[in-house]
């Protein structure tokens, strides 16, 4: 009676759970389950053989608690001075459920060793000097493969890893303060950023597209707003993201017309920022370390406005729809999130934590720059780098 | 302060009777001879204060214990609030990486350890059938040391704020250039004091295990509990000198700006994951293997058979214990220690599994084809067997290293060692909690709410930590502060702040029986539970409950494993075991007052000495003067002062009252009732 009475309602409700369900199981971008780089396939395929091997031993084991649970549970009616047959042990038994687990796992540690060691050769590819600092990464290119990342024509970028498709890229990684993990899910497993160490490790996309990742070894306040992404170009897009950095720095060396907003923004960029900020063959005074920050480093902000977030990947440079796709103004161009860079600069702490009283992170200029500076700000950073090559 | 020249007592203790006569005489000299007196007081705040007596020490320990997990349970409700909408703005960043810091470490040093040693405590000396531990003021003091170092390592609340580089305190984020605050500090003196008491615990429990055995109880015929414990304080000896060095290291450098874990001078910070694990590692088995020998204990009891493979249980549980040294570094396998070393701990972790396996199974064929009584603390039991399977089978799925190099650092392994940590040793924790709560204070706990605390607990678990394996899958790391939008974190995480509040009302449900049923009992409402509620096979049940303060009125003699229930079942004529007693008409009365162990002054004085140490080297080195005064002042008290308080010890010695044996957790003589003995030259009625 009841039971038909609330039918409706019933199948509303589980309906509605399904939807959450579903809606709960539409993954992210950071899904290692969603593998696109060949490593983290590799990883995949053992990650899922093993957790469908530990949901059926799992299954066992659950049967057998409910087979007892329901089977031999005492019954009110039992003789309380009756006892079930004592059974002290089985040696038999006993010799056959370890025998079984102990092939189950033989046979795992054969299928995993040799992808240890898969994973940890050489790519055929180029080297990537990765750098991890509280609370940003830096990617160096050694454009004129002389073995350093120190030249004029090598690039520096931060927050985008821009790799072509296809290549098993060498990751060179470095940490300037404390440990940091190196990990973009889809594309491969973490490896750690140690202080005094370098360590190597590759990546590979076999399609192009942009990969999130981030920090996941706890490197302090801002750990969890130390993010990146690889952005994986064709090979003829990379060669064009290749050229326009150079373009980028050329331009950034041309002077800039005078009386303009962006000549008073780079005056007050030249005040305030190149304490810590390198523009190259401009401003380089903080170039090879400074000492207003433990990780002696700063973004290099040459080709900044190529990047497509800000901020240790926290904040994108140009808007996004809904669903994450970049949107173009009427002019075709992508449309600069300028609100929210203005923003960062005035007070950078308050959109990311940080403690520029102890070395760490980005000053706060709300006390410092007036809305004018910002605005002759943001017109001078305008004009570093065009905008991003993005995957098609 | 005049030094006692006469001390009846200071030979062997109670080898020598008391003249008949001077019992005057001796009272005239005891209560007045300065500090190295002992204390007497049997009643009130002071019994619990200065007690030597492992009974109260252990439920010390389990009263803090809960204590500290209402504490770690906030902290974490806090955390899960953040969690519950993408870019969180409940806390700060800064707060909550304290807060999952001082979460981590108030439930593994502050929670799950000391209810392990409140069991151990309690249960160990009468599961051998023992009158105490070995060393019953050590015992005191490492309850006191405890005490004071959990104190001080929460005091950072309030003095600038908690630890923020997480429970592993990973090198170099813990120096002074990266934390310059004092969190790290108390961080590192406050788990040290504890790791003290732990070592003062782990020394006792083996010297009392190893040597005072009653007569028959061989190895290979202790209570599994009892060897759990043992295959526990041998981790604890030597995974905590580890700790120690490290924790040493780190303080070195934060405080006189030592160079151990500065990269700039040559310092390599895998140096510290290394000496953490390996202490670390152990340490997991340190909290789980408690939990294992509780529920080899309930398991045969509830389903009226014997241990399955009662030897097997064992030797795995030793075993787990040897091959936890072997996998330390399967907690670093993105660490960049070399593909070599990587292959090695993949492979040592998979075979960890198959001794756990072993256990598992075993439990399962001890449940089988038996009489099951689901009792609240056989549901707990259970729970432990099915939910610590499921975190054994994720911690599999970590050994194999290419994939740990994407679970690890996210929600994946947090599902993994929350259900061991709280589907295995809690649940093993709340098992023996309900199933020994009957022995320690004379009353069942309520049975209507226990099984709401557990079917809250079971589920609220379930739905915290059973979708933390799919965002971890989803790539959520842990100790983020916030997550983004696009990240796809938030329906799993809003329902995993839900399951949160299960378990938050389980634990009211809990704190609400153990005070009501308590007051019940104080008023006569409960039934006395009688020594031996749960028909149970190991000593402590042969003995009245609540345990009188003697445990033993004569020393057991076990000819078997589970003696005390081969008292009650014997075969008949066909071969068929037949009941031929009830426990409790064959468990020991209760009624003799042999000598005991008196209480003393000395413990909680030492221990307060360690954290004006701690205060000292984070402060001023002034203060550490002042603790390492009273610390080695106290040292001089405790080998100064008499063996056992003359009056008291031979005032029970000549009691012939012992009506009172059974009245309730206080129910011992009371102060006068040992005066007025001792005056009357042992004649007087106590009561």
């Amino acid at each position: 009676m009841t039971g038909t009475r609330f039918a409706p309602r019933w199948r509303l409700a589980a309906l509605a759970g399904v939807a959450l369900l579903v809606a709960g199981c539409a993954t992210g971008q950071l899904d290692a389950t969603k593998p696109i780089g060949k490593e983290a396939q590799d990883i995949d395929g053992l990650m899922r053989l093993s957790g469908w091997m530990a949901v059926g031993v799992g299954i066992f084991v659950a049967a057998a608690v409910v087979a007892i649970i329901v089977k031999f549970r005492a019954k009110p009616t039992d003789d309380p001075d009756d006892l079930p047959p004592q059974i002290h042990g089985n040696r038999k038994a006993e010799i056959t459920w370890t025998l079984i687990p102990t092939a189950l796992l033989v046979f795992l540690t054969i299928i995993t060793l040799p992808t240890v060691f898969a994973l940890a050769r050489e790519g055929d590819g180029r080297t990537i000097k990765v750098e991890g600092q509280q609370w940003w990464w830096q990617f160096s290119y050694d454009v004129n493969n002389d073995g350093d990342f120190d030249d004029a024509v090598d690039i520096v970028t931060a927050n985008d890893l821009v790799i072509p498709v296809g290549e098993e890229v060498n990751l060179e990684i470095h940490s300037n303060d404390v440990i940091h993990s190196f990990w973009i899910p889809q594309l491969n497993g973490k490896r750690d950023a140690v202080p005094g160490r370098v360590h190597h490790w590759r990546i590979s996309s076999t399609e192009p597209g942009i990969f999130y990742g981030e920090c996941v070894e706890f490197c302090g306040l801002s750990h969890a707003n130390m993010q990146m992404r690889a952005i994986v170009l064709e090979e003829a897009d990379f060669e064009r993201w290749l050229d326009e950095q150079q373009a980028g720095r050329a331009a950034a060396a041309e002077p800039l017309a005078e009386d303009s907003a962006e000549a008073a923004g780079a005056a007050l960029f030249e005040t305030h920022c190149i304490s810590c900020h390198v523009v190259d063959g401009v401003y380089e005074s903080a170039a090879g370390g400074n000492a207003n920050l433990i990780a002696g480093i700063a973004p290099n902000l040459t080709n900044l406005m190529s990047r497509t977030a800000f901020a240790g990947a926290l904040y994108e440079t140009y808007a996004q729809d809904a669903d994450r796709e970049y949107v173009r103004g009427s002019d075709g161009k992508l449309i600069v999130n300028i609100a929210g860079l203005r923003e960062w600069v005035r007070n950078a702490p308050d959109l990311k934590p940080a403690r520029a009283d102890n070395l760490q992170g980005m000053l706060d200029f709300s006390e410092v720059l007036t809305d004018q500076d910002l605005d002759n700000l943001m017109a001078y950073l305008r004009t570093l780098g065009n905008e991003p090559v993005l995957p098609r | 302060m005049a030094i006692v020249t006469d001390r009846p007592d200071s030979e062997s203790s109670g080898t020598e009777l008391e003249p008949a006569g001077d019992g005057a005489a001796v009272l005239e000299d005891s209560p007045h001879t300065g500090v190295f007196a002992r204390p007497t007081h049997a009643t009130g705040w002071r019994e619990w204060l200065f007690t030597v007596d492992h009974k109260k020490i252990g439920i010390m320990y389990g009263a803090l214990a809960m204590f500290w997990f209402l504490v770690g349970g906030i902290e974490i409700g806090l955390v899960r609030l953040q969690l519950w909408a993408p870019d969180g703005e409940v806390i700060s960043a800064d707060f909550y990486n304290q807060l999952f810091t001082m979460h981590g470490v108030t439930m593994v040093f502050l929670v799950i350890m000391p209810l392990a040693n409140a069991f151990a405590n309690y249960l160990v000396p009468l599961q051998i059938g023992a009158r105490d531990v070995a060393f019953p003021r050590m015992n005191a003091l490492g309850l006191w040391v405890f005490f004071f170092g959990g104190i001080f390592l929460n005091l950072s609340w309030f003095l600038g704020g908690g630890a923020d580089g997480g429970w592993f305190a990973y090198a170099p984020n813990t120096g002074m250039a990266y934390s310059p605050g004092h969190g790290m500090d108390f961080y590192a003196l406050g788990l040290q004091i504890a790791g003290i008491a732990s070592l003062l615990g782990a020394i006792n429990l083996l010297v009392t295990i190893i040597n005072m055995r009653c007569p028959g109880m061989s190895l290979l015929r202790m209570p599994v509990f009892t060897w759990m414990i043992l295959v526990v304080q041998f981790l604890l000896v030597f995974a905590l000198p580890v700790i120690t060095v490290a924790l040493i290291l780190l303080t070195f450098d934060r405080t006189f700006d030592a160079n151990f874990f500065n990269v700039d001078a040559g310092a390599d910070p895998l140096l510290w994951q290394h000496l953490f694990w390996i202490f670390g590692h152990p340490e997991v088995y340190i909290l789980i293997l408690p939990a294992f020998g509780v529920v080899s204990e309930t398991l045969p009891v509830f389903s009226r058979k014997p241990l399955f493979g009662y030897p097997i249980v064992v030797l795995s549980g030793a075993a787990i214990g040897f091959m936890g040294w072997g996998v330390w570094a399967h907690h670093m396998f993105t660490s960049g220690m070399g593909p070599v070393s990587v292959a090695a701990f993949s492979a040592t972790t998979m075979f960890i599994a198959v001794p756990t396996g072993v256990k598992i199974l075993n439990w399962i064929a001890t449940m089988w084809a038996g009489k099951v009584r689901f009792t609240v603390p056989m549901m707990f039991s259970v729970s432990l067997v099915a939910m610590f399977t499921i975190g054994g089978l994720s911690g599999v799925m970590h050994a194999i290293a290419p994939a740990d190099t994407q679970q690890t650092d996210t929600y994946f392994i947090v599902a993994h060692f929350h259900y061991v940590l709280v589907g295995g040793a809690l649940m093993g924790m709340f098992a023996g909690m309900y199933y020994w709560w009957p022995k320690a204070f004379g009353y069942h706990l309520n049975d209507r709410l226990g099984r709401w605390h557990f079917w809250l607990m079971l589920i609220g678990f379930n739905v915290t930590f059973g979708p933390m394996h799919i965002v971890g899958l989803q790539g959520m790391a842990r100790r983020h502060s916030v997550y983004g939008e696009f990240d796809g974190f938030e329906f799993w995480n809003k329902i995993a702040t839900i399951g949160y509040f299960f378990m938050l009302i389980a634990m009211v449900i809990l704190a609400v029986n153990i005070f009501r049923t308590w007051g019940r009992y104080r008023r006569g409402l409960e039934p006395a539970a009688g020594a031996d509620p749960w028909d149970g096979r190991t000593l402590e049940w042969a003995i009245p409950s609540p345990v009188p303060e003697h445990n033993f009125d004569y020393v057991p003699v076990v000819s078997d494993v589970d003696d005390f229930w081969h008292k009650k079942y014997q075969p008949d004529e066909t071969g068929k075991l037949r009941r031929i007693a009830n426990g409790d008409d064959i468990a020991q009365i209760g009624d003799q007052h042999p000598h005991l162990p008196s209480p003393s002054y000395w413990p909680i004085v030492l221990a307060a000495g360690m954290p004006l140490i701690g205060f000292g080297l984070i402060y001023n080195l002034w203060i550490a003067g002042i603790g390492l005064l009273l610390l080695v002042g106290s040292m001089f008290g405790w080998t100064l002062e008499p063996a056992t308080d003359p009056d008291a010890g031979h005032g029970h010695d000549d009691h012939g009252d012992h009506d009172d044996g059974h009245g309730g957790p206080d129910g011992h003589d009371d102060h006068n009732g040992v005066l007025a003995a001792s005056t009357a030259n042992g004649e007087a009625a106590g009561d």
